[in-house]
């Protein structure tokens, strides 16, 4: 964590009074919310909350006109990014793993860390990047030819992850990053996270499990029924406050 | 029966399986300019034989504006369709697509209803356009290669255009499976088709990659527009026919599957020459469709399909 230096005080990120509709339904109220060249954030909430709103609506995916939309402001390193479209937000460097992984899912590994790969500027470095992702999940090497549909869950997200590198994004969104995985395969997962943070990729990570979001985070946002309700830095909290936040109690 | 009815019978089964195969590798050319937009943007474009048609009247022009051997005319052909495909596709298709009519607050089955609309138009205003402007005498492209046949034995021969345009349609489907297979471009049409809402993530425009994929279709469609219109006679409304044969192929081997069409293709062929070599001409297409409904009611997902 560097709070000296010139950067610190302008964020990478920085979303003010962001609301967010799906049709008529209102999903986000007012959010807002910086991030630091650097910073781990975790965002925990239960479901329905509009953590995945939230992420959504940073890389563009809910501009879609009548059907779903955003109103505030959204900036990424100065720029401002709201109702921007999604390829250009990971052009600007933001990419997100999605919720489920959603890889393509007739393709093999290594065409899905192609796929990553698609922006002109990716492009020139593309056999260079991919060998840095084989040097961070060397499975993936091993089965660079397998068809993802074949894989388990876990070597799923980490082609998922090593396809959102492909873009040499500088802020990644990991969207329920250990649902549905094995707890051995999830310390696994989080400790390429921690490599990933520490080769200078800020990182937002939505996380059902309480504790391990605590650990991994420097700051840790709660949100309930589309706000913000409590944030700091887990150090800073009670674990009785998170829960009482977490499942809408108004004594802290 | 004699030695000589045997000879003969295999003669007929011969023949019938090698022009048939000539006959599935253009049914295949047909077919896979709709499947390829099917596959990726789940896009029935209704008027595709109509632009079948148009190219062979394209074709037609360029002779009249310069004197070559027909098949250069596919250098003029292929890049007018190419552009013509893209331009639709950005400029009216992206407009009405499922995801356009979501974006505009309409249910999911207009959405799913529009391009099939848009496209049945698109295929009645092509073909009154041609009407209007070649009339409804039947044209054909005029080519020396009809009139010659290579020689396989006494009795067993191949029409040399039939052969030449077999391995044309083999090199295209080579040529788009490569496309598919090992460019950016291609592997973003595959993306895209696979997960549209994902695949901006990877930096894609779904508008262009969907132009690109509507231009290739119809590019290809040039192509067999090309070899149609130097292998029989055609005329204005023609197009419907084109767009039965391309749904067939589809049928047998499966949306999507480039070999599947290939091989769709050669068997609604093969099928349909032995059927009228048995049973007369009228049934070569009743064969076709008849092999086509068994298929359906057997394995409606295509004998190919993954």
């Amino acid at each position: 964590m560097s709070i000296s230096g010139p950067d610190a005080d302008t964020p990478l990120l920085a979303v003010s009074g962001l609301s967010a509709y799906y049709g008529e339904l209102r999903a986000l109220y007012d959010v807002t919310l910086s991030v630091r060249t650097g910073e781990v954030l975790s965002i925990i909430g239960a479901n329905g909350a509009g953590k995945s709103t939230l992420l959504k609506s940073i890389v563009g995916m809910m501009n879609r006109g009548a059907a779903a939309h955003i109103q505030g402001d959204i900036e990424f390193a100065g720029r401002r990014i709201a109702g921007r479209a999604t390829e250009d937000i990971v052009d600007a460097g933001i990419t997100m793993v999605p919720e489920g992984r959603r890889l393509f899912a007739r393709m093999s590994v290594e065409e899905n860390l192609a796929a990553g790969a698609f922006l002109p500027r990716c492009r020139a470095g593309l056999r260079q990047r991919m060998d840095e992702i084989y040097a961070l999940f060397p499975k993936l090497h091993e089965r660079r030819e397998q068809v993802v549909a074949q894989m388990s869950g876990g070597e799923q997200q980490m082609v998922a992850i090593g396809r959102a590198l492909m873009s040499s994004p500088r802020l990644i969104l990991f969207d329920e990053l250990s649902l549905g995985l094995a707890p051995a395969v999830i310390e696994e997962i989080y400790r390429k996270v921690r490599t990933i943070h520490e080769q200078g990729v800020t990182c937002i990570i939505i996380e059902q499990d309480m504790r391990r979001a605590l650990s991994v985070a420097d700051r840790v946002c709660v949100m309930l029924e589309g706000s913000i309700v409590l944030s700091g830095r887990p150090a800073e909290l009670s674990e009785a406050a998170i829960t009482a936040a977490y499942f809408g109690q108004t004594h802290r | 029966m004699t030695d000589d009815d045997v000879y003969w019978a295999l003669i007929d089964v011969a023949n019938g399986l090698i022009s048939g195969t000539m006959l599935g590798g253009y049914y295949a050319i047909i077919a896979i300019g709709l499947t390829l937009t099917f596959g990726v943007m789940r896009l029935v474009n209704l008027a595709h034989g109509d632009w079948l048609v148009f190219s062979a009247y394209l074709s037609l022009v360029f002779l009249s504006l310069v004197p070559i051997s027909p098949l250069y005319t596919l250098i003029g052909v292929v890049p007018v369709m190419y552009g013509v495909g893209y331009a639709l596709q950005r400029l009216l298709l992206n407009r009405v697509s499922v995801q356009a009519m979501e974006q505009k607050g309409m249910s999911t089955s207009f959405g799913l209803m529009s391009p099939i609309l848009v496209t049945f138009g698109m295929s009645i205003v092509l073909a009154q356009g041609l009407l209007a402007g070649f009339s409804s005498n039947t044209q054909v492209i005029r080519n020396e290669l009809s009139y010659s046949a290579i020689q396989l034995s006494e009795d067993l021969s191949v029409s040399t255009l039939r052969l030449t345009f077999f391995c044309v349609a083999v090199a295209i489907l080579v040529l788009t499976a490569l496309l598919l297979r090992a460019t950016h471009v291609g592997r973003a049409i595959r993306a895209a088709s696979d997960d549209a809402e994902i695949a901006p993530l990877m930096g894609m425009r779904p508008a262009r990659i969907y132009a690109t994929a509507s231009g290739i279709s119809l590019a290809i469609a040039g192509v067999a527009g090309v070899m149609v219109g130097m292998t029989r006679p055609f005329q204005p409304f023609d197009g419907p026919q084109f767009l039965l044969v391309a749904f067939g192929v589809v049928i047998l081997g499966g949306m999507g599957s480039l070999a599947g069409s290939l091989v769709g293709g050669i068997l609604l062929g093969v099928v349909q020459i032995l059927a009228g070599t048995y049973f007369g001409p009228s049934a070569q297409l009743v064969g076709g469709y008849m092999l086509i409904l068994a298929v359906l009611a057997l394995k409606p997902q295509g004998l190919f399909a993954r």
